[in-house]
């Protein structure tokens, strides 16, 4: 069993996305129910063995290549939720793009072994590695929220356009209400600014505790709280300022393209001039 | 087969006329039972604001219902000089009429192609002429079969895509903005035909409030009371747009009633972060176009929502060509299977008549040589005799199965029964 989890690759649930994309973009050209049940197909094939990759390997999410693994992953179930609930729309053509991104950038970043090699692991990863995950995992989570924010923001804007352009409704491609699109943009970004906030304090409590000043200043923790301040101003652009949906939309990417940053920057555990812990200063 | 369809239709006959030859529900039943009685036939009335048409089957050897006949009872029933009636009718003959039932409930010969109306139209009126006892087996095999041929056009051919009617298309609009209504609130300003209209399908969204404006208080009154509305003062215009998700303006003014400066400045700055979708469907327009950003304002008035409605009826032009492609296989699958069934009970008469001949030569001579054959071989002289039986039922078999004109079948039928001795009427 694990012999064939091994077998299992990159190129196997990127190549499934990658089919399953083509089908959906074919779908818009000829909207036949086979196209849908084949893309369905191979996004479900893509899921189950991105599953089995991450269980084969559990590459961890401290690490960019496991990170953007991580995100991909959930997003990917976000497509196939979506595909299977929202079958008229135009759903897979948005989020797809996202998970095949994100997988691709991994993939990239495999040629950074050392990575994962040169993490170090402090107390709180081992003594105390319930906090080390519970930080990981908050960020993770906001990471997703990012996603689905941004997804949403571009169908906002296609649609905004499409309104703009007074194109006919029922041609080209079917998306969700301008409505439903603001309320899935306001949900993801409502949910994913608490949970940033808790990861980047605990983050911080955790620096603080074991690591240099410097390590305060690496992209990985400036990205993260540029995403915060951005995540702060859009919530006021929100809920004070009333700024149209598709300036907010545009704003949202802003924050994917930081979180892009923050999962691709190297951890600040990774340096290796990590500062001794104090139990590694006690050992002889 | 002797099948005839006539009737008129909007090609054909002023609109005037159409509606005087229009049956309505109540006496459509009595006519078509009316019909079916006196000229002895199976009958279907079909009656449509585009059209009349009578659908008449006899049987194959008596006189067709022609069209004088058909202009005789339309004309004695409207009380209109039976030439006048008989100068508009068209008609059509068995495998044309077929064609044409066919062409009808898929609406490639509506006014708009691929309006979804008529095939439920064709639906009720072979209903009635059904429970009128007015159908026989033609008729009851034909009507099904055309709907089912609707049926398939709609769904292998994107020829019922969209929608045609200005109001229908406002809808598509609104929910491109908005996917749930309960919470909205509607504004009509003005109280004309066409506000009444697209007010019904906004009406079918269940939105959570409507308010209705009027320069004539009276007018805006009767509106609001018609769709549970509430009345509110002209000069409270733009206070009602602050509040409003979707206004719906009709207003017969001669100026626009809300110019981009005015809406800029008193309705804009007011409003909350959600979008306002603005239904301008009066000739001359009620808004300026330059409101319009397609966010926080989508405007849509009547030239935009006409180009949609143009443009759904040129794209569903392109899937004329594969729907009457389904019509033409529809017609022949139908005479075929129509003439199988008339050539059914003969081919059935001649296969017991040739088993009883062979049963009469074949029983004694097993008799004749009983004891001196194996089970093996009387089973394969049993085995020859039925081969040699079907080798020769095969040619007049094949040759009633093809034969394609009614007028070629009925020679054959008759040549089969007296080559092979058969009775009329037994078999069936």
């Amino acid at each position: 069993m694990s012999a064939v989890l091994q077998n299992v690759t990159h190129t196997c649930f990127g190549l499934s996305y990658l089919l399953a994309f083509g089908m959906e973009l074919a779908r818009l050209r000829w909207p036949w129910e086979s196209l849908r049940i084949i893309g369905l197909t191979f996004g479900a094939v893509g899921l189950i063995t991105h599953s089995l990759f991450l269980a084969a390997n559990h590459p961890t999410p401290a690490t960019a290549y496991g990170a953007l693994l991580a995100v991909a992953w959930v997003l990917a179930v976000f497509y196939l939720y979506g595909a299977l609930h929202y079958r008229k729309h135009a759903w897979a053509v948005f989020v797809l793009p996202l998970v095949l991104g994100l997988v691709a950038l991994s993939f990239t970043m495999v040629s950074q072994p050392n990575e994962t090699a040169g993490f170090t692991s402090p107390p709180w990863a081992s003594g105390h590695r319930f906090w080390g995950a519970v930080h990981g995992i908050l960020l993770l989570l906001a990471a997703v929220g990012v996603s689905v924010g941004s997804v949403a923001s571009v169908m906002y804007l296609v649609q905004a356009r499409r309104l703009r352009k007074k194109m006919n409704p029922l041609g080209g491609m079917k998306l969700l209400s301008l409505e439903r699109l603001e309320q899935m943009n306001r949900r993801a970004v409502n949910h994913a600014f608490p949970l940033l906030t808790a990861g980047l304090l605990l983050g911080g409590v955790l620096l603080k505790e074991y690591h240099d000043l410097s390590d305060w200043l690496s992209v990985k923790v400036l990205a993260t709280v540029g995403l915060w301040l951005v995540f702060l101003v859009l919530l006021y652009l929100r809920y004070a300022v009333h700024v149209p949906g598709r300036r907010l939309a545009a704003f949202t990417l802003v924050a994917f393209a930081l979180m892009l940053l923050v999962l691709v920057a190297t951890h600040p555990l990774a340096d290796a001039s990590a500062k001794p812990t104090p139990a590694a200063e006690g050992s002889p | 087969m002797n099948l005839r369809a006539i009737g008129c239709n909007f090609q054909t006959a002023a609109v005037d006329l159409r509606e005087r030859l229009a049956f309505d529900p109540a006496t459509q039943q009595a006519a078509v039972a009316e019909l079916a009685a006196r000229y002895g036939c199976e009958a279907v009335l079909l009656s449509t604001c585009n059209r009349v048409e009578l659908y008449i089957s006899r049987p194959a050897d008596e006189q067709p219902f022609d069209l004088g006949l058909a202009a005789e009872f339309l004309g004695e029933t409207h009380k209109l000089p039976t030439e006048k009636v008989a100068a508009i009718l068209y008609e059509h003959v068995n495998d044309a009429a077929v064609r044409h039932l066919c062409r009808v409930a898929a609406s490639l010969d509506s006014l708009i192609v691929g309006e979804g109306q008529i095939a439920g139209q064709v639906k009720q009126a072979y209903e009635t002429a059904r429970l009128s006892a007015a159908t026989g087996p033609l008729l009851n095999t034909l009507f099904p079969h055309a709907l089912r041929t609707a049926k398939r056009i709609r769904t292998e051919t994107g020829i019922s895509l969209g929608h045609v009617s200005v109001s229908s298309v406002a809808i598509d609009y609104v929910r491109q903005v908005f996917s749930h209504f309960d919470d909205k609130t509607i504004l009509v300003i003005g109280a004309g035909k066409m506000a009444r209209l697209t007010l019904k399908h906004l009406q079918a969204l269940a939105p959570g409030r409507i308010l209705v404006t009027n320069r004539s208080p009276q007018k805006a009154v009767e509106v609001a009371e018609m769709c549970g509305g509430k009345a509110i003062p002209w000069e409270k215009l733009d206070d009602a747009l602050v509040e409003a998700d979707i206004a719906l303006s009709t207003t017969g003014a001669a100026e626009p009633v809300m110019p981009a400066a005015r809406f800029a400045e008193k309705v804009l700055p007011r409003r909350g972060p959600g979008t306002l979708v603005v239904l301008d469907i009066a000739v001359p327009r009620d808004f300026d176009p330059a409101i319009h950003d397609g966010d926080r304002v989508c405007l849509f008035n009547i030239d935009d929502l006409t180009r949609i409605r143009e443009q759904t009826i040129a794209a569903r032009h392109k899937y004329l060509n594969p729907a009457e492609q389904i019509v033409e296989q529809e017609v022949k699958k139908f005479v075929a299977e129509w003439d199988r069934r008339k050539s059914g009970p003969v081919i059935r008469q001649l296969h017991t008549e040739v088993d009883k001949v062979r049963s009469a030569v074949l029983t004694p001579l097993l008799s004749k040589l009983n004891g001196k054959l194996t089970a093996a071989e009387k089973e394969s002289i049993e085995g020859a005799f039925r081969l040699f039986q079907n080798k020769v039922l095969h040619g007049p078999i094949a040759a009633l199965q093809a034969a394609s004109q009614e007028s070629e079948r009925r020679t054959l039928l008759e040549a089969v029964r007296k080559l092979f001795g058969l009775r009329e009427g037994e078999g069936a």
